[in-house]
């Protein structure tokens, strides 16, 4: 069933005077339960298009549907809402609150989903659990390490049990025995029937997807599948 | 509302990260709030204080006499008008159709002794009448009788405050005591009246008859007549003793009066001109307090805002609403200027206590909550902006925001 379709997308820029196309009349369409890479080298349109599908952006024109609605036809609360429900965001740089606890940064995206105190302990602690973070609830992100500090915020991602998982560059900020820990949870998230879209550069974190789309000047350049 | 508990827990928790800086922005509004409450239970205090004076003067009393009070008339004009004469006291009662009843006045300061102790007072001479003028009452004892005022006895009144002086709480009657070391047999205790505005102490004083105050002490002493008349009929009366006095001083109709009727309007008119000058410059303090201190928590709220920018994008990103960022930070400011206004509320209740000592006064439940909506209205005006601007930050640069 297919999740995501993006049909004819611009995304145009005006920067000093100059147009800029940061995304150039791009589709895509996206299943259900499919693990994906996007990937470029730095201003190709990598990180607008993760935007759009984040529904963080919206684009100069073209079609967004996200589940059948149209995304690109709403307003800032509809696209907030979205978000909400249906995207889990994991970053880079975490992003964690740093004077909150790992449970609390779960507890974030149900508070705004107007989730009740009782309900929302129960899903963040279940979350947490998934990521094998159980022990470290009442821990703020400074008594964390990289890799736990990720894992917080994929429990965070996937505490509203969404349609998609968005990584942006996920393991960018971990050494290597991290960064292979949080690929493990990814796959396994997957496995579990998660549909996961990968942001990354290095050709090794885009290995563990099954499909990889390579953008080029704000086109998409390549659109394989890999097989396992 | 559940939102609105999850703002009111952050906007704690980002208040107590930042203790020193928070409690500093909040000062203004800590002086507001204080100055706005100090000012109101100053007045409640006053007026309470001023109602009972008043009644003690006599709302209903006309003091007819040479001094006009609070008066811009010269001095020397008001010293050089002719004396009152204790005749026209029977003229006024004779004449008028109002007058309940006239006593005359007069007063002086004089040291009073019993045994070895001694203590200054203020004497009054008067006549039989006077209990009729004022409004307290003889507690133990009695007053002097018209045969007593005319004979010139040696007898006395005194107040509660020389009772408490002398005797404690033992019974005066018929004790002596000595003026300029003449003996005088007290025969009544006035009732205790406390102190005018919380300063003059009214219970320090004595009575004794005019006739002997005349030949003890001086017949020339400026005299006042008390004329009392019905609380409905004031102005009518005050007329009527003018038209009295003119015709008794036979003036013509274009000369100015050569004395004066006056009431305790006057004061109330004194009363209101100083509580209108403690309202003004409260309200200007309270007012200079919260701009001021309403200007620090907006700067405060852009820095917050500034500070948090990524926080905001991780937010935005995760869902939340314009609305939702928007009142997350209209909250952090609220709860600012209500911790500032409850401060400032504490140390009003305090200072009340020692205000107390001076006059009664009690913070006002009804002023406290005013003054803790205003401190709200403060943080709601204040960090209406910087919430304004952090609700429209773009998640995307936000996000990016170092």
């Amino acid at each position: 069933m297919t999740l995501i379709s993006l049909k004819s997308i611009y995304k145009i820029y005006n920067v000093g005077g100059e147009e800029v196309r940061a995304l150039d009349g791009v589709g895509l369409e996206i299943k259900e339960n499919e693990y994906l890479a996007i990937m470029g080298p730095s201003g190709s349109g990598k990180s607008t298009m993760m935007n759009m599908i984040g529904c963080l952006d919206t684009p100069t024109s073209g079609f967004y549907q996200f589940e059948g609605e149209m995304v690109n036809e709403m307003d800032d609360d509809q696209l907030a809402s979205i978000r909400n429900r249906k995207i889990g965001f994991i970053f880079q740089t975490f992003n964690l609150l740093p004077k909150a606890t790992s449970q609390h940064n779960v507890e974030i995206p149900l508070i705004y989903a107007n989730i009740r105190k009782n309900k929302r302990t129960e899903l963040a602690m279940e979350a947490l659990n998934s990521v094998g973070l159980s022990d470290r609830m009442h821990h703020k992100p400074n008594e964390l390490s990289g890799g736990q500090r990720q894992r917080v915020a994929i429990a965070r991602a996937l505490v509203n049990s969404p349609s998609i998982i968005l990584a942006d560059e996920p393991t960018g900020n971990l050494d290597s025995k991290s960064g292979h820990e949080i690929m493990v949870i990814l796959d396994k998230l997957h496995k579990a029937g998660n549909t996961i879209i990968l942001v990354t550069h290095e050709d090794e974190i885009a290995q563990h997807a099954h499909r990889i789309i390579r953008l080029f000047d704000g086109k998409i350049i390549e659109d394989s599948e890999i097989k396992k | 509302m559940l939102l609105l508990l999850e703002n009111f827990l952050i906007s704690i928790s980002a208040i107590f990260a930042n203790k020193a800086r928070s409690s500093l922005t909040a000062l203004g509004i800590v002086i507001g709030v204080f100055s706005v409450t100090m000012m109101g239970t100053l007045i409640t205090g006053l007026d309470k204080t001023f109602e009972g004076s008043m009644s003690f003067l006599g709302k209903n009393i006309l003091y007819v006499g040479r001094w006009e009070w609070f008066s811009d008339m010269d001095w020397w004009e008001m010293k050089n008008r002719p004396r009152i004469k204790l005749e026209y006291i029977d003229k006024i009662k004779n004449k008028s159709d109002l007058v309940l009843a006239v006593a005359p006045e007069r007063r002086k300061g004089v040291s009073i002794s019993y045994q070895e102790k001694n203590t200054g007072i203020e004497i009054f001479g008067t006549s039989e009448n006077y209990m009729k003028t004022i409004s307290s009452n003889i507690v133990s004892g009695r007053f002097f009788t018209n045969n007593e005022d005319r004979s010139g006895s040696r007898i006395i009144v005194i107040g509660d405050g020389v009772k408490k002086a002398f005797f404690g709480e033992k019974n005066p009657i018929g004790e002596k005591i000595k003026i300029n070391n003449i003996k005088f047999r007290i025969i009544g205790v006035l009732e205790e009246q406390g102190k005018f505005m919380g300063i003059w102490s009214l219970d320090n004083r004595a009575i004794i008859p005019l006739g002997t105050y005349e030949r003890i002490f001086s017949r020339r002493d400026f005299l006042t007549m008390r004329v009392k008349i019905p609380d409905k009929n004031l102005n009518e009366g005050k007329d009527e003793i003018m038209t009295i006095m003119r015709h008794l001083r036979s003036l013509k109709p274009n000369q100015k009066n050569d004395f004066s009727i006056n009431q305790t309007k006057a004061f109330e008119k004194q009363y209101n001109s100083l509580k209108l000058a403690i309202g003004g410059t409260g309200t200007f303090i309270t007012l200079l307090s919260l701009i001021v201190g309403g200007i620090g928590v907006m700067n405060i709220m852009f820095v917050s805002v500034k500070e948090r920018t990524r926080e905001i994008g991780v937010r935005k990103a995760i869902g939340a609403t314009k609305g939702m960022i928007m009142g997350q930070f209209l909250m952090e400011a609220i709860t600012i200027c209500l911790f500032a206004g409850l401060t400032g509320l504490l140390f009003a209740y305090i200072s009340s206590f020692f205000l107390n000592k001076l006059f009664p006064s009690t913070l006002d439940l009804g002023l406290a909550t005013f003054a803790i909506l205003i401190s709200m209205l403060v943080g709601v005006v204040s960090g209406f902006i910087p919430s304004y601007q952090a609700a429209n930050l773009d998640p995307i640069d936000s996000l990016r925001y170092e």
